[in-house]
């Protein structure tokens, strides 16, 4: 077996049976995510009303809002805000993948680290993620031991625990968020109504990350934007489920920069957390997407991965399955919806699997059928 | 291009590649011609076996001026074809033992379509569906018995694309009671199509329970969402990748059992290569 055989072997049999678990001993958790993919659909319908509003309101609590249609204009606002000879702080985020934002930072001249624990030993190793939610999945504990030594110059055994692993890079990471300038995170959710931005989590590097640094900013699809604030508490919970962590360790709320109320009772910005807040709204491929009534069903995507491991195509080719972020079924949806790379679609063998375990009720194969169209439209032109 | 190739194919041989197509019909002996109600092949199972040599002679179809000529010659092995004639004449029998009554269309019968559905060539499917479509009203055909999933599924969706008005029914649901052919615990790779797009997995398995086999199951090997795929529907686009999914499909099937029992003639195929494989209807009467 090849080491990607025996990760995702292990991944498959330490998550899917939890997942089921899940499902069954908190049944409100799937009328709440038919709820949310209502909600969403109806944002994906009227993104252009959604995504002023959203700009609007993170205005009005003392942020900063863009809205921004390319990685360019993404990368351009994103590096003023942060300058050089920073040092920058990331919560996992497959837009800020998507972006390159880590190498475009670095390149200014900053120091930037991933915090995620995946994402961290996805840097050290200068490999792509594997799957969304856990983009070290392909790496085996034993590689893991060899990276560390090699990549952070410690003493590892080889007999070294999971524990003794996550230790090692706890300690690392630690005087990295002390330091740091500025925190950059994605975004699971973000409230049309209130401006406010939600991130679940169970290291605890998201929580470091937005409040240890002076300035935070978070970067989003806009299809991230749901219409309510308590649309964006349902998304936190139905994403932790279907990923298997429930009930999540952190859900994260930013409303705007650090405030306090505490002397008579006005509100006054900064207090302890960061006195910057930026909101950095992306549309990359996304907004031509929602005009397709097939295709549009890919937005509704909240990266839980759960399709990723029932996927007889992803567990069979892994990383080499669509434009990394976006692997697996959702990637093969999402590589064009970024990229308008059709090639990924092409290899769904359609076992429906990823159909019945999406929490959005997203008909993939039927999205993905819609792209290999496209895919043979194009060489029809060629012909 | 492959969909161009198909569909050249299918305008020339009645088939996604060249085919000798007596090798559909010769399972077929006291069944009457035409009628209201036809079992509908689509020569799948007569030709599931061909398709891993037409993988791998695919890339070069395009480039080779000689390939339909020299294709045609193709044929299953003698073993093959028994094999496969043996499935339809037992499918066959259970029906008529069942007293339900059919013809059949011999080498008039038309091919559903269903790769080109499969691989995304969806204007072409909807024009050939409309070929199909008009070749059996022509022949007052009312209803469709089916034999396979890929077959079932392309005509069930035929309305998405063009007005068809024909009942389509899955030979498992004309049924009702059978008896094992074999004895002791099975387990069964469930067809992606029936399971998981058409709504049939209780129908199959209902059937092999109430005949008494012991079905063994695993939540991650048999479970709805779990249970994975043959590969067979990608070969066409990359053999390597449809090759390395059946055979992890194999390991975990025969984790469970050695008796593998399949309701599909292209799982039959994808499986076949690296575990002896049984069909639904090789195993019940």
């Amino acid at each position: 077996m090849s080491e990607w055989d025996i990760a995702v072997e292990r991944t498959i049999n330490n998550n899917v049976p939890r997942v089921h678990k899940i499902l069954s001993q908190y049944p409100y958790i799937q009328d709440l995510a038919r709820e949310l993919r209502k909600a969403k659909l109806e944002v994906i319908n009227n993104l252009e009303y959604f995504t002023q509003q959203a700009l609007e309101s993170v205005k009005k609590i003392g942020g900063n809002a863009y809205y921004v249609s390319s990685l360019y204009e993404a990368r351009e606002i994103v590096g003023k805000i942060v300058g050089k000879d920073k040092i920058v702080v990331m919560g996992k985020s497959m837009v800020a993948y998507e972006l390159g934002l880590r190498e475009y930072l670095k390149e200014l001249g900053n120091q930037v680290w991933e915090t995620d624990l995946g994402e961290f030993l996805i840097q050290l190793a200068n490999e792509p993620p594997s799957h969304i939610i856990a983009p070290a999945i392909h790496m085996t504990k034993e590689r893991v031991v060899k990276l560390l030594r090699e990549r952070l110059g410690v003493e590892v055994s080889d007999n070294a625990t999971h524990e003794e692993l996550v230790a090692i890079v706890r300690k690392f990471l630690r005087e990295k968020f002390v330091n740091a300038d500025v925190g950059i995170t994605g975004a699971n959710a973000v409230a049309a109504d209130t401006g406010s931005v939600i991130l679940v989590e169970n290291e605890g590097n998201i929580r470091m990350s937005t409040v240890l640094p002076n300035i935070h900013i978070a970067v989003a699809g806009v299809e991230k934007i749901v219409p309510t604030f308590y649309h964006a508490l349902i998304e936190a919970t139905v994403q932790a489920a279907y990923a298997g962590l429930y009930p999540p360790t952190y859900i994260n709320l930013t409303s705007g920069p650090s405030s306090t109320g505490d002397i008579e009772m006005k509100r006054v910005s900064p207090a302890h957390g960061p006195k910057e807040f930026h909101l950095v709204l992306v549309d990359n491929g996304r907004v031509e997407v929602s005009k397709d009534d097939v295709i549009k069903e890919a937005l509704l995507c909240i990266r839980c991965g759960r399709c990723h491991l029932h996927c007889p195509v992803y567990r069979a080719l892994g990383v080499e399955w669509g434009r990394p972020p976006f692997t697996g079924p959702m990637g093969a949806m999402w590589s064009y919806v970024v990229h308008k790379d059709t090639r990924p679609a092409t290899l769904c063998t359609h076992s429906g699997n990823c159909k019945e375990v999406c929490p959005m009720g997203i008909n993939i194969p039927k999205v993905l059928e819609k792209i290999k169209w496209l895919d043979n439209d194009k060489e029809h032109n060629k012909a | 291009m492959l969909g161009k190739l198909i569909f050249q194919n299918l305008q020339k041989f009645g088939f996604p590649y060249p085919l000798d197509k007596s090798i559909c019909s010769g399972w077929a002996k006291d069944i009457p011609r035409g009628g209201e109600t036809i079992i509908y092949t689509s020569c799948m199972y007569q030709t599931a076996s061909l398709s891993d040599i037409f993988s791998k002679l695919t890339p070069y179809a395009e480039k080779l001026s000689a390939f339909s000529a020299f294709a045609k010659l193709i044929r299953p092995s003698k073993e093959e074809i028994e094999r496969a004639y043996t499935v339809l004449r037992n499918i066959s029998s259970m029906l008529r033992n069942r007293g339900i009554q059919f013809g059949y269309l011999y080498e008039e019968e038309p091919y559903s379509g269903a790769i080109l559905l499969e691989l995304g060539y969806l204007d072409e499917f909807a024009e050939y569906a409309k070929g199909v479509r008009d070749f059996l009203k022509q022949r007052g055909i009312k209803r469709v018995i089916t034999v396979d999933p890929h077959t079932h599924n392309a005509l069930t969706r035929y309305n998405e694309f063009i007005n068809f008005d024909i009942e389509v029914v899955s030979y498992f649901e004309l049924l009702g009671e059978i008896k094992p052919r074999i004895h002791g615990d099975i387990v069964v790779h469930d067809s992606c199509l029936y399971s998981r797009f058409l709504g049939k997995r209780e129908v199959y398995r209902g059937l092999l329970n109430s005949a008494g086999l012991k079905l063994v199951e695993d939540e991650l090997v048999t479970g709805k969402d779990t249970s994975y795929c043959c590969g067979g529907p990608i070969k066409p686009v990359n053999r390597e990748l449809s090759e390395k999914i059946a055979k992890i499909r194999v390991e975990q099937l025969r984790k469970l059992s050695d008796k593998i029992v399949v309701v599909c003639p292209m799982c039959y195929a994808n499986l076949s290569k690296y575990h002896k494989v049984l069909d639904f209807a090789e195993v019940v009467e």
